[in-house]
């Protein structure tokens, strides 16, 4: 669980420094989201640790900026290392589905856990769902953008 | 099993984590599966968000309570703020419908509560807080293991 793996990391990490672990920032490792751009202008996020609506901010602020900054026309949500989402997660993805719009670009969800499954169906993004490799997302947004 | 909590904090975000841990702790004897869990802090996580965004506007002197009390394999969690309220109850539950567009919220709170819960009901008067009281079974253990011998 997401929680006790934190917590864990912060304890060894203090019990090896010997420093007080006060304002202790967890240098990323497993918890670090990755927002990576590709050469073909697609953005892939790949969410870790929870998202909600305390972490959801940064997350929009660097996939908004690379979209308006005219280097991206698509992104691919990776949830494959996501522990938990809730309804800022759909916000999130929608509100950058409307920062594409400008650019018709498109939009893949891969690999989420049931129960975020269920809550992209309920909110009406079950076409963007998708099982598979990075690879294969990509594959399929070539599709989309290419196939107008 | 039978058990009772209460909880209460800040109305800041980063209070929305601890009462899923909290609360997830306080059923883990019942070994939930996954998905149950999963969706069991999903509507904890809206309703206490519901509570610092829409009941205090973020105000971080505002007190959000949590009240959990375990029945066999039912859990029953009252979650209450003493915020603003909810001028419409029934339109605030309608899909899609969010009080706050600019701040991206998906206006899919109240749906997702209510697909993952055995019962939700919102108490909510303008000025007098609101109260999200639900309700959601746990399935029996599943025996995977036979005994030998």
């Amino acid at each position: 669980m997401a929680e006790i793996c934190r917590i864990s990391t912060t304890f060894v990490e203090y019990k090896e420094s010997g420093k007080r672990p006060l304002n202790y920032e967890p240098k990323g490792g497993i918890h670090m989201n990755q927002i990576k751009l590709t050469t073909g202008g697609i953005v892939i996020v790949r969410p870790a640790g929870e998202l909600d609506h305390h972490t959801a901010d940064s997350i929009k602020r660097e996939v908004s900026r690379l979209i308006f900054g005219g280097k991206a026309n698509a992104v691919i949500w990776n949830l494959g290392s996501l522990q938990f989402m809730d309804s800022a997660g759909i916000g999130l993805i929608l509100g950058r589905m409307r920062d594409l719009g400008a650019v018709e670009g498109g939009t893949v969800i891969l690999n989420p856990s049931p129960t975020m499954k269920k809550m992209f169906e309920l909110s009406g993004l079950g076409s963007h769902l998708m099982e598979g490799t990075e690879e294969d997302a990509i594959k399929r947004l070539g599709g989309i953008l290419h196939g107008k | 099993m039978e058990n009772e909590m209460k909880l209460s904090f800040a109305a800041i975000s980063e209070n929305e984590a601890l009462a899923r841990m909290t609360l997830t702790f306080f059923v883990a004897a019942l070994d939930p599966t996954l998905e149950e869990i999963s969706e069991y802090k999903t509507v904890i996580s809206e309703a206490v968000t519901n509570a610092i965004i829409h009941g205090y506007d973020e105000d971080r002197s505002g007190v959000v309570t949590v009240h959990a009390t375990l029945n066999g394999r039912e859990v029953t969690v009252i979650i209450s703020d003493e915020g603003g309220g909810i001028e419409n109850v029934e339109e605030a539950m309608q899909p899609m419908y969010t009080s706050k567009p600019e701040r991206e919220r998906s206006g899919m709170g109240f749906t997702i509560m209510e697909s993952f819960t055995d019962s939700l009901s919102v108490d909510s008067r303008q000025g007098g807080g609101t109260t999200v009281t639900f309700k959601k079974k746990f399935s029996p253990v599943q025996e995977t293991c036979s005994s030998v011998g």
